[in-house]
């Protein structure tokens, strides 16, 4: 997402090796120190660009507060409604688990044998997959990474919702997660990490003329470089300004010199792996969320020379590399579900899930794109019906890594709608308020508005046909939650609230189906919000979707009954990791299970008017 | 498995197990991109319809059910429309996933655009993801608008 941010001033004076020109206030004082020690040739064109910047600056109007604290006063453009009362709260429990397991992985690092490097290139003999997984926990429950220290990757991807988003009232309301700068929050809700290390890097396949793998909702982590969707994809949340937030990939590289588990850091990736000298300012910068109006648009404010720039671009896919390890380890994507003790005949499948498993391949369709690599014989559809297919040659992920536009209704809670106002480092994370749509895939072939830039410009032409489009999921553990809530994701619970679609839409399994089932049966020009008298939304009304071109039309209209849709509820459930052995840190929530209300009308008494939001929104933006 | 016990007091006081397997493991499966395109059909017909599924004052759902033509999983369903039966000068396609478990494949094609309280004549075909179509052939039905 990061590079689409900085399309904006740019004053490039990093290629000279000279001290910070983009620094921070604090660091006024130490830059003549290092000044003293350069040429004069190199200081004139150092001045030429601070007064570059200045001039960028002043034609802003703009400040950047000091940055060696989190600000003072939390970013809130939003209407009433939009941010959870129990904000602070919730974020403050999640820190606390957060530690928790960082302190347990540390556990688990000491508790690793000695390595025994062993033949060349070196193989740590018997420790090395262990090593690389739980360094990738390590940095994913490291809160230190964000400007502000209170922001770990794994604040918005905990194992007990499958490595989606913690909070409940989070996914219930503005969807997207807030930054380590409070409150700045992006525009998609938390993507699971289960199974996602398993997508392929994004290709266009010519004869199926779709495209397939890549990460993120819009693919934009290709993999094009590391071969590696998953590792690429978790270099954008730290870089992300509505998400950790640092200024500069080094800032990354900086935090993890410092990190208590380096030594586990070089042992796997080795001992000269971190730049030589870091500039005196960067823990300033590195405390300063990118955006900053200071920055003036420099997307490597900390002044690394050539050969430190690339050990530190080497650091930060090594942290993708670790952290995709640790993705794809049996720590989270672990194939332990009841479905899983189903293929290896050690679990019986209920009547009702047994049912639902006949629907999800025969008349709901679907396993045309969630692929369980089962069947390669007609699905039988009546109860008790042999199955009679084999494995087929696919591995039962439950995605065909394709994309699809689904044709889902505008969410108007989604926090960027908001964000088009300065926070209090100057940055505006969506100038386009309230008329910001989201085009997925087709965004990001385009290197368009919020996203990333497209590696290969032979993709480009296929953007129109990609509008709208955002990546299929894995099926497993959509239903995967804290084991206290044992109602599951569905009223009356207990239940533990979650959010479904990239634009956290759907809040339950229920609704989940009942939108495949009938998004065409009950149509309405309408915003959310503004359902006829006489309908209910989600229910007896589906508003407009937001990008109507390209809409997938396997589904729509599926012809199932309540009691089928409830059936495949049911199913959905057997792919719930934690069944043949326990889901590893799935016990660590502290909050609270919801309880009452139904399944089908789950959140409505959260639902805001459209039409009142955007013009509040027109109201701020003009 | 060389797993970890870890025993774990949360705020609450209970005490917990989280068995957290983190030692040298493989997972059962292998990844695989996505499947070669199935065998195509000898012949794709329709079984039933095509039909209006829906229809307001400026779009409607064409609907027909096939045998499963096979091809490329990536589908289309392929409307071509107008207000003349004898010049159907416009073209609506909508993306479908086959089914490869299915003897049958449900197409259904969004027509945006229309006119209200309109009477529009169309054919039906389905096509590859290649753009390769699947040669079906049916009559001229019409529907209106509302």
């Amino acid at each position: 997402m990061t590079s689409g941010w900085r399309l904006g001033i740019q004053i490039r004076c990093a290629l000279l090796s000279a001290p910070p020109v983009v620094s921070t206030r604090n660091d006024n004082s130490r830059k003549g120190q290092s000044m003293n020690r350069r040429t004069l040739p190199v200081m004139l064109v150092v001045v030429l660009c601070v007064m570059a910047l200045c001039m960028s600056l002043a034609g802003r109007k703009v400040s950047a507060q000091n940055a060696t604290a989190p600000p003072s006063s939390i970013y809130n453009p939003y209407p009433p409604g939009i941010l959870p009362t129990d904000l602070n709260s919730e974020l403050a429990r999640v820190e606390r688990e957060v530690d928790f397991i960082e302190a347990e992985a540390i556990r688990q690092w000491h508790a690793l044998a000695p390595p025994v490097p062993t033949g060349n290139p070196p193989i740590l003999k018997g420790t090395g997959v262990a090593s690389v997984e739980i360094l990738g926990k390590l940095m994913n429950y490291d809160k230190n990474i964000s400007p502000f220290k209170n922001t770990a990757c794994s604040s918005c991807h905990m194992p007990y919702a499958a490595f989606s988003g913690p909070i409940p009232s989070v996914n219930l309301t503005m969807m997207a997660y807030p930054g380590s700068d409070r409150f700045r929050a992006g525009k998609r809700q938390a993507q699971r990490y289960t199974y996602s290390s398993y997508f392929p890097p994004l290709q266009y396949n010519a004869t199926q003329g779709a495209f397939f793998g890549g990460n993120f909702w819009d693919s934009r982590a290709t993999g094009y470089k590391l071969r590696d969707p998953a590792g690429e994809q978790s270099q954008g949340p730290p870089l992300d300004p509505a998400e950790m937030g640092n200024p500069d990939s080094a800032c990354i590289t900086y935090k993890l010199s410092l990190a208590v588990y380096r030594p586990l850091f070089e042992e796997v990736w080795g001992t000269d792996s971190f730049p030589s000298s870091f500039p005196p300012n960067i823990a300033s910068i590195c405390a300063t969320p990118v955006g900053a109006a200071i920055f003036g648009g420099s997307a490597t404010p900390v002044m690394l020379s050539p050969d430190d720039r690339t050990k530190s671009n080497n650091v930060y896919d090594h942290w993708a590399q670790s952290i995709s390890a640790f993705e794809k380890s049996l720590s989270v994507s672990p194939f332990t579900s009841k479905f899983d003790a189903f293929l290896a005949n050690k679990y019986t499948l209920t009547a009702e899930e047994k049912a639902g498993y006949d629907l999800f391949k025969g008349k709901g369709n679907c396993n045309s794109c969630h692929l369980d690599g089962r069947s390669t014989a007609p699905a039988p559809t009546s109860l008790g019906a042999v199955d009679t297919g084999v494995a087929a040659d696919t591995t039962p992920l439950f995605t065909c890594f394709g994309s699809a536009n689904l044709g889902l209704p505008k969410n108007p809670r989604v926090a960027i709608l908001y964000e088009s106002t300065p926070d209090s480092f100057g940055f505006t994370l969506n100038p386009a308020g309230f008329t910001y749509t989201d085009f997925g895939l087709g965004e990001f072939l385009r290197s368009g508005y919020e996203t990333a830039a497209n590696p290969n410009s032979s993709w480009t032409q296929f953007a129109p046909t990609s509008d709208g489009q955002m990546q299929t999921m894995t099926a497993r553990d959509v239903a995967l939650v804290p084991p206290q809530c044992t109602g599951g994701t569905d009223a009356p619970g207990p239940y533990f609230q979650k959010e479904f679609f990239h634009n956290g839409y759907i809040k339950s399994l229920k609704q989940l189906v009942h939108f495949y089932n009938t998004r065409d049966v009950y149509p309405y020009a309408v915003e959310s919000g503004h359902c006829p008298a006489g309908t209910v939304e989600k229910v007896t009304c589906w508003p407009s979707p937001e990008v109507p071109q390209n809409m997938d039309m396997t589904v729509g209209k599926l012809g199932l009954t309540d009691e089928e849709e409830n059936q495949i509820v049911a199913f959905l459930k057997t792919l719930t990791d934690g069944y043949t052995t326990p889901y590893p840190d799935i016990n660590t929530y502290t909050g609270t299970c919801m309880t009452g209300g139904n399944a089908s009308t789950q959140g409505n008494s959260t639902i805001l008017s459209a039409e009142e939001l955007r013009a509040g929104a027109g109201a701020r933006l003009h | 498995m060389n797993g970890f016990l870890v025993r774990v007091v949360v705020t609450a006081g209970a005490v917990m197990l989280c068995s957290t397997s983190m030692a040298a493991q493989t997972n059962p499966y292998t990844a695989n991109a996505e499947l070669s395109p199935a065998n195509k059909a000898a012949h794709v017909r329709i079984t039933q319809g095509p039909t209006l599924e829906l229809a307001n004052s400026n779009s409607a759902i064409i609907r027909w059910t096939s045998n499963n033509p096979g091809g490329t999983d990536e589908h289309f369903g392929v409307v071509t429309y107008g207000t003349d039966p004898k010049n159907l000068n416009e073209v609506a396609k909508s993306h479908i996933r086959l089914n490869r478990n299915h003897p049958y494949t449900v197409f259904r094609v969004r027509v945006d655009g229309l006119q209200p309280r309109t009477t529009y004549y169309y054919t039906v075909d389905s096509m590859e993801g290649n753009g390769s179509h699947d040669g079906v052939k049916g009559p001229i039905r019409h529907f209106a608008t509302r």
